[in-house]
């Protein structure tokens, strides 16, 4: 079994795409459309790598890190994915201990790489 | 037969009789017509619902499809190979309905915008592998604008580059959304699209369209733009704006003569593009046009010129920036001219608005000199010269710039270098190297007195010192504070003007002077022996001690024993130097020295116009002889007249600077006259030619201020006149309704007609004269044929500067409505 990624993503196409190529790069994926389901996610199970969207229902990414770093005093990596020309909200993830961050359009590819490396520090 | 009142009934109210039945059908019908709203309401919401649901459904059931087509390799087992077959078989099955296919767009349309990379490539060729395009194109016929205009984004979106030839006959549709997007479809899908656009569009470009048009070529990969300067000759504006703009963006400096014609657009945008160009690629040939477009500019590009020019310009530039300077009205413009001027050549023009006089501080001047500041100050020696001072018992007040307690802390250096001084300081009596110099007070027994500034003796010195002689990097290095300075019969206040002119004028001189000088070790003394002939010092080489002057060695011009200076009556001494400027060194009042004085130096020299061209102390066969120079007393008169121009007076006195350079022949005066009559003849804002012949109008007291006043301040002028004016306004009035804006001509036309009616009356009742009372005759053209000595104390007394005249003028309107 891969190390386990939630990817947290309102967007379906987007998260059902790299979904599949995550799976196809080997890891074992955890989708969830929103905030409110990744926190009653994360209080059941600690991911090897959070990758979460910065715009979402309910809890945005910059909460989320947040809520894992302040509340849960989890150390995961955390990637987010977010929109060209919101680079404020980047600084802000970078601050509350986001690990890194990759913008939209994204290139799947890319991705697998960043989660790779992020994992395997 | 009339009713009684009592008997007619009137209603108040009246309605006509309603049948109920016809209110019950209308119930009826409202309640129908609701019930078929909100059934409608209900069945297109339903509708939009399902279409969704239904839109979502497919959309996952699209999804792990096109994921495999995405991520699909041809590195993938048989299996998988087999799969993706099966897939593609599958989805073509689907898209045979209308609604998958819209759905299956929808789908590559948005993961278009969310990926990048390869996945992206691959979702495109699967967008036309599919055969999607043709729905698109089918968009293009629709008559329907926003089904043509999302048919052209689509095909855009997904980079259909057949497409290109159906897209780009929108180019010029009258739907300006359809154009717009045909527009960034044509730029977007080919790379000569771009030449298209700009040979045929007729529409404007919006800036918006500019932008976005160059977003799309920003983000084409491997771009190579055309030449945009074959664009500079469109008829279309906007396509020339555009093609300036890319000019600027790609760098492409090629088309510089075109970008210099631009210049000469009629459109304010292309001139502002233009100049931009100009300026990011320097194009100093433009500076001409820049000059030539300028006077008919806006306000605004005419900003853009001045900064253009600051950024081009050189200092050949200058005297087109100072005639500006004159001539420019707005001040915005004017502020700008002040601006470039100073960027060209750095502060050529220092603040003058809000600065307050020296004599504002009551610090003098002397204690904030560098010398006073840190200096330390030691004076080993007595200085010879000094010595013969002692010895000179006088009336003349001779201090040191500070007071006497500050005299024992005053030191003064004397950095000279030794062998120049072996070389030149030499007198008979004296032979010794100088090398230091120490005097206290006790060692200066007159009172000494020094009034004027330091920076003042520092001009003097500056100026009297020959060029070849210095070795000095700055004024300030020059320690004068020890120099003895006359007494003369100014206040403090004059002081303080004549300081303050004295530093801009030896600013000036230092300027001129820098470039020519070169400066040595050591600087001499041919200021001092003003009242010496022929001292000379010899040095002995072995000894580095100054030995005073010997009191016989020392022969005096005049001495000033027993005698006393009135200084009622002061002279300026010219010195002059070798290249043939004279500065003035002191006031003097010579003639005051009394007869005796002038029997003991028979050996007097007096100047004459070839003395003037010497230098006061002259070097020969290793020896220093100091000579006076002195200019005779019609040369001197005719300076301190010229002195007294030129610090009061203006443009009226060209005619009194002319007679003069006709009355002498003595080229200092005649130079000095002529710098006199440039610098008037070069003064702008009196408008001389108003109180010419031809113009007549410098009768009215409103003629000066009203030239110089804003549209509201004219307003209130002409209220004035028309209170308190009389004949002398007419031709004002007259030449304001020949020149004025309209409202000002109508505002004139009401003051002459009330003035002419006032005169009319006047005329009538009185004939009494108001011309005696008249409160603007303005005597400064009588001063100046009065005697000169008389126009000197008058000039200063009444001012004959334009501010006093302006608040002369004042005054007079103050008196005269008062009675």
């Amino acid at each position: 079994m891969g190390k386990r990624v939630l990817l947290a993503d309102d967007d379906q196409l987007l998260a059902s795409l790299l979904n599949f190529r995550l799976k196809k790069g080997g890891y074992s994926v955890h989708h969830s459309p929103n905030g409110k389901e990744v926190k009653e996610y994360l209080k059941n199970e600690m991911p090897d790598i959070i990758v979460s969207d910065i715009m979402m229902p309910y809890c945005s990414g910059i909460e989320l890190i947040d809520y894992v770093r302040n509340e849960l005093k989890s150390k995961t990596p955390i990637i987010i994915i977010s929109s060209a020309g919101n680079e404020q909200n980047v600084l802000t993830a970078f601050e509350l201990g986001a690990n890194d961050f990759i913008t939209k359009p994204v290139s799947p590819t890319e991705l697998l790489v960043r989660i790779a490396r992020e994992i395997n520090k | 037969m009339l009713i009684p009142p009592n008997q007619i009934k009137i209603s108040l109210i009246t309605a006509p009789e309603f049948n109920l039945e016809y209110l019950w059908w209308l119930t009826i019908l409202f309640f129908v017509l609701a019930v078929i709203y909100f059934i409608g309401v209900f069945v297109i919401r339903n509708r939009i619902t399902s279409k969704n649901s239904r839109t979502k459904d497919k959309k996952v059931e699209f999804s792990p499809m096109i994921n495999e087509f995405l991520f699909y390799e041809d590195s993938n087992t048989k299996e998988e190979k087999m799969n993706y077959l099966n897939l593609k078989v599958q989805i073509r099955e689907l898209i045979k309905n209308n609604f998958d296919r819209e759905v299956l767009t929808e789908v590559l349309l948005d993961l278009r915008k969310d990926l990048s990379g390869n996945s992206q490539s691959v979702l495109i060729e699967l967008y036309q592998d599919l055969g999607l395009h043709h729905d698109a194109y089918e968009k293009l016929k629709s008559s329907k604008w926003q089904v043509v205009s999302s048919g052209i984004l689509e095909l855009t979106t997904m980079e259909v580059e057949d497409s290109y030839g159906l897209i780009v006959r929108f180019i010029n549709h009258r739907q300006s959304t359809i154009r717009k997007q045909a527009e960034i479809a044509v730029v977007n899908l080919k790379e000569e699209g771009i030449k298209y656009f700009l040979d045929n569009t007729k529409y404007k470009i919006a800036e918006w369209q500019q932008l976005k048009l160059l977003d799309v070529l920003r983000h084409k990969p491997n771009y190579t733009p055309p030449q945009f300067g074959l664009w500079l000759t469109s008829t279309n504006t906007h396509v020339v704006l555009f093609a300036l703009r890319l000019i600027k963006y790609y760098n492409q400096s090629d088309a510089e003569q075109s970008i210099i014609t631009l210049l000469k657009h009629k459109k304010r945008e292309i001139q502002a593009e233009a100049i931009e160009c100009i300026k990011e690629f320097h194009f100093v040939n433009a500076l001409l046009t820049l000059k030539l477009v300028y006077t008919k500019a806006s306000h605004d590009i005419k900003i853009s010129i001045l900064d253009a020019i600051g950024e081009l310009g050189t200092i050949a530039d200058v005297p087109f920036l100072e005639n500006l300077q004159l001539t420019e009205r707005n001040f915005n413009i004017k502020g700008k001219v002040i601006g470039t001027l100073n960027k060209i050549d750095p502060e050529r023009i220092l603040p003058t608005k809000n600065i307050a006089t020296t004599d504002f501080y009551d610090v003098e001047l002397d204690e904030l000199s560098p010398d006073f500041e840190g200096k330390s100050v030691e004076i080993h020696e007595e200085m010879p010269l000094y010595n013969t001072i002692d010895e000179i018992d006088t009336e003349i007040e001779v201090a040191t710039v500070a007071t006497s307690e500050e005299v024992e802390n005053l030191s003064v250096s004397w950095s000279f270098n030794e062998d120049d001084i072996s070389s030149q300081l030499t007198e008979e009596a004296v032979s010794e190297e100088i090398t230091e110099e120490e005097f206290t007070e006790e060692e200066l027994v007159e009172e000494v007195v020094f009034e004027e500034a330091g920076l003042d003796e520092t001009a003097s010195v500056d100026e009297l010192v020959p060029l070849e002689n210095r070795k000095i990097n700055s004024i300030d290095d020059i320690d004068l504070s020890f120099l003895p300075h006359i007494k003369s019969d100014y206040s403090n206040e004059d002081n303080t003007e004549e300081t303050e002119e004295a530093v801009a004028e030896l600013l000036e001189h230092k300027a001129e002077l820098e470039p020519e000088e070169e400066l040595e070790e050591g600087f001499s003394f041919n200021f001092l022996p003003l009242v010496v002939d022929e001292i000379t010092m010899q040095e002995e080489e072995e000894e580095e001690d100054v030995v005073p002057l010997e009191q016989e060695e020392f022969n005096p011009l005049f001495d000033l024993y027993d005698s006393s200076i009135s200084y009622e009556h002061t002279e300026k001494v010219t010195e002059n130097y070798s290249d043939g400027s004279e500065m003035i060194i002191e006031e003097i009042d010579w003639s005051a020295l009394s007869a005796p004085m002038q029997e003991q130096n028979d050996n007097r020299v007096l100047i004459t116009d070839a003395d003037a061209e010497e230098t006061i102390i002259s070097f020969e066969d290793d020896g220093i002889s100091f000579s006076p120079n002195f200019m005779p007393q019609e040369e001197l008169d005719a300076m301190v007249l010229l002195e007294n121009i030129a610090e009061l007076g203006d443009c009226r006195e060209l005619i009194l600077l002319y007679q003069i350079i006709d009355e002498h022949s003595s080229d200092v005066v005649i130079n000095r006259a002529n710098e006199l009559i440039q610098k008037f003849a070069y003064q702008a804002p009196r408008p001389s030619e108003l109180f010419s012949d031809d113009h007549d109008l410098a009768e009215s007291v409103f003629t000066e201020v009203y030239h110089l006043a804003d549209d509201e301040t004219k307003f209130m002028l002409l209220n004035e006149m028309m209170i308190v004016g009389d004949q002398k306004e007419i031709q004002l009035l007259e030449s304001i309704l020949e020149s004025e804006s309209k409202l000002l001509v109508e505002k004139a036309t009401e003051v002459l007609d009330h003035i002419k009616a006032h005169l009319s009356n006047e005329l009538e009742t009185t004939t009494s004269s108001i011309d005696e009372e008249f409160i603007f005759d303005l005597d400064f053209e009588l001063e100046m044929k009065e005697p000169t000595e008389q126009k000197n104390t008058s000039a200063r007394e009444q001012g004959s500067t334009l501010f006093d005249q302006l608040c002369a003028m004042s005054n007079s309107l103050y008196n005269k409505k008062n009675g």
